[in-house]
């Protein structure tokens, strides 16, 4: 029990130190037709990006990925932001990914992380997590995704984007 | 062990005291999970007769950058005073899990320690980690990848697999290129083609009939176009001595191979894909002797059940796990690997449509059937010959068809019927088969913008082994950050009155940022539990447990 209690003090030592900016990281990704794209080329050069994970078997991730790209031609006319959803779904579901991606008409980018090097690269620990960036950094993140949430998104969003028409 | 734990955290402390003085703090990013359970003593259940009611799995992940090429990541996990009931024994007390250093420049990419690899669908190599299922696979040693001109990725690898704390006495090796045919040939078309290789060394096991070397070749073939899309992958194993009833044959030996092709056609608004598998004496530990181990440790290789994944508790009590495996019981029960189909559509209504209404509605519609191979079983000889394309007896099949209809900005419906057929008997090696139906109905109903409540309502209707079934769960969302739930799993038609048990949970959780802490008060059904098409048995239980999730950046 001691050595938990330091365990987590260490922690919060660690967690008071820390600064709140951080860069994304740069991992090896595939696009849904298979060609191999880095993470680093993936943000939006003009505007915010949303980086959405998610799985074909993640019921609350499509819900929120639903509930956005119902309104998501109007998010980017207003603020050019650029909406990434990686898909986490490893050999087993893969397959699955881009038939539903057309099968539900997502308007936005769609990539794979099969073995999840970039959901650990961004120490994710389940999903549906969503990071905002502004250029290379990080400067939002979410776990979870609970109805009417992507309103306060966009309302964040429209907060920090440099576009707003 | 004590000592050894306050080593580490002293000097952990001192590095971290070394970071905050340097450039490497800047880009530090940490995250911390932790799993605890009090378990408890039931009536309807049983005792708990382990020891230690009180378990606890922590794991805190640290990663940054030195400079601009170097990387480093360090894993530390604590078990204390145990691990959670159903992790592996070799997960105890606190010690570095993982650590490993990175180079990563232009377009090369060295690391050095544990690192996590696939090459291809990860049917000949697969290393990753899944905390849920204590599955921790990472290869400590040598990785290296390399790419030309975006048109040919290079990979190499070479070292000892992770199980636990410990590492298998066992060498893998592993080669891997892919290239990107389209690319060269500046194709719009994608066209990529992929050899892989892969080795395993165990210096514990050979004979006169075969290696300690098992050798693996893979080629694979992927086309894509805007609206079609299909790969081919096939694998060849080296000789491979049969597990019988706990010990490696020195006379059963045989070869493996895996077969995997899948096609798709896709439009706006419409989505079908199909694919074809046939697996044999296909898997592969890093230690022979770890074969069908219960806690899936020393896996190579990644050989997922490829059936529909379920997000719902009854369509999940009669789930099925891949038959890789050669398995000589009985004369009745012969088992050489697995042979079937699985195909999915997804088809959009158009909003505004007869039958889309104002929001559209979406269908996806899934059916699978996988089947014992065919072939010729010589029980008394131990041999057997199969057919390349011949279905034996089947294993499982299921057809499902799911509906997602939102009525208006209040109210939404996912309506999903499954039709099952589970061959316990074959799949399992015990008795039974299962025919069933279940049906779920979820209802989510936004009250204003932050508040929402979810109710999710369930039937397994069958003849066969436990009867019928029935299982409700509402969720009632009071805030972005709040949220408290109540569920229930009751198998009301039990032919044994002593089985007629309520497997309630009633819990919360709350969200702030990327900080999750879920607490939970119940009783877990015991048997297979699932995530990514790898099952495995948990024993029942009952108690409270307290999950937190968090990550600092």
């Amino acid at each position: 029990m001691k050595i938990h209690l330091s365990f987590v003090c260490f922690l919060m030592l660690f967690s008071i130190t820390l600064s709140s900016q951080n860069k994304m990281p740069n991992v090896i990704l595939k696009t849904i037709e298979g060609k191999t794209v880095n993470s680093k080329s993936t943000s939006n050069k003009n505007g915010l990006t949303i980086y959405s994970f998610w799985a074909t078997w993640c019921v609350p991730c499509i819900n929120e990925l639903d509930a956005i790209n119902k309104d998501f031609d109007k998010w980017k006319l207003e603020t050019n932001v650029k909406l990434v959803a990686v898909s986490t779904d490893d050999a087993r579901t893969k397959r699955r990914v881009r038939p539903l991606v057309n099968g539900k008409k997502w308007n936005f980018d769609v990539l794979v992380d099969e073995n999840q090097a970039f959901k650990r690269a961004l120490n994710i620990n389940g999903i549906p997590h969503t990071i905002v960036t502004k250029g290379s950094k990080i400067i939002y993140r979410k776990i979870g995704y609970k109805p009417g949430e992507e309103e306060d998104l966009y309302k964040f969003i429209l907060k920090n984007s440099p576009i707003k028409n | 062990m004590i000592k050894i734990s306050k080593l580490i955290f002293v000097s952990l402390f001192l590095f971290s005291s070394y970071c905050l003085n340097s450039q490497i703090l800047d880009n530090l990013t940490a995250s911390y999970d932790s799993y605890s359970s009090y378990y408890l003593d039931d009536s309807k259940t049983g005792d708990f007769n382990f020891e230690d009611r009180f378990r606890s799995n922590n794991y805190l992940n640290l990663k940054s950058n030195i400079g601009y090429d170097w990387s480093f990541e360090l894993q530390i996990e604590s078990y204390l005073p145990k691990a959670l009931l159903n992790f592996s024994p070799n997960f105890k007390e606190t010690g570095i899990s993982t650590f490993n250093i990175q180079y990563n420049k232009n377009d090369l990419n060295l690391s050095l320690g544990n690192f996590y690899e696939q090459f291809g669908s990860g049917m000949i190599l697969r290393s990753w980690e899944d905390k849920d299922l204590g599955i921790n696979n990472s290869i400590r040693g040598l990785n290296g990848k390399y790419r030309i001109n975006d048109e040919i990725n290079v990979t190499t690898l070479i070292g000892d697999q992770k199980k636990g704390f410990k590492y298998s006495t066992a060498l893998v090796v592993g080669f891997d290129t892919e290239i990107d045919i389209s690319e060269i040939l500046s194709n719009d078309n994608t066209f990529i083609t992929g050899f892989s290789y892969v080795g395993r060394s165990d210096e514990k096991s050979s004979s006169e009939l075969y290696n300690k070397m098992t050798n693996l070749f893979s080629s694979r073939l992927d086309f894509s176009s805007s609206n079609f899309y299909s790969s081919l992958e096939i694998i060849q194993k080296s000789k491979d001595p049969i597990m019988l009833f706990g010990s490696l044959s020195d006379s059963f030996v045989k070869k493996g191979s895996a077969l995997l092709y899948n096609a798709g056609i896709i439009k706006d608004g419409f989505g079908f894909d199909f694919t074809f598998r046939r697996l044999e004496n296909m898997s592969l530990f890093s230690e022979r002797e770890a074969f069908g181990n219960i806690y899936s440790e020393s896996i190579v290789n990644y050989l997922p059940a490829l059936t529909k994944q379920h997000d719902y508790s009854l369509a999940n009590l009669y789930v099925y796990s891949s038959q890789p495996n050669v398995s000589f019981q009985s004369q009745k029960l012969m088992k050489a690997g697995e042979i079937g189909v699985q195909a999915d559509l997804y088809y959009f209504l158009e909003k505004e449509s007869f039958f889309g209404g104002k929001y559209g509605t979406n269908i996806a519609i899934n059916g699978s059937f996988w089947n014992n191979l065919d072939g010729d079983f010589d029980y008394e000889n131990q041999d057997y010959n199969t057919t390349l394309f011949g279905f034996g007896e089947k294993y499982f099949s299921e057809l499902s068809f799911e509906i997602r209809k939102k009525w208006s900005s209040k109210l939404d419906n996912i309506f999903l019927y499954v039709n099952q057929y589970y061959n316990k008997r074959l799949v399992e090696e015990t008795i039974g088969e299962v025919k069933s139906n279940v049906f779920v109905l979820e209802s989510t109903f936004k009250i204003n913008e932050n508040k929402s409540l979810r109710l999710e309502l369930q039937h397994l209707s069958t003849k066969d082994d436990m009867k019928n079934w029935a299982a409700f769960a509402l969720e009632y969302n009071l805030s972005s950050a709040v949220s408290l739930y109540i569920s229930d799993m009751y198998n009301y038609q039990s032919p044994k009155k002593e089985n007629k048990i309520h497997y309630y949970n009633v819990g919360g959780s709350f969200n702030k940022g990327i900080n999750r802490y879920a607490v939970n008060y119940g009783r877990q059904r015991g048997g297979l539990v699932c995530n990514g098409g790898i099952c495995r048995y948990v024993p029942e239980s009952t108690g409270f447990s307290l999950t937190i999730t968090s990550s600092f950046f």
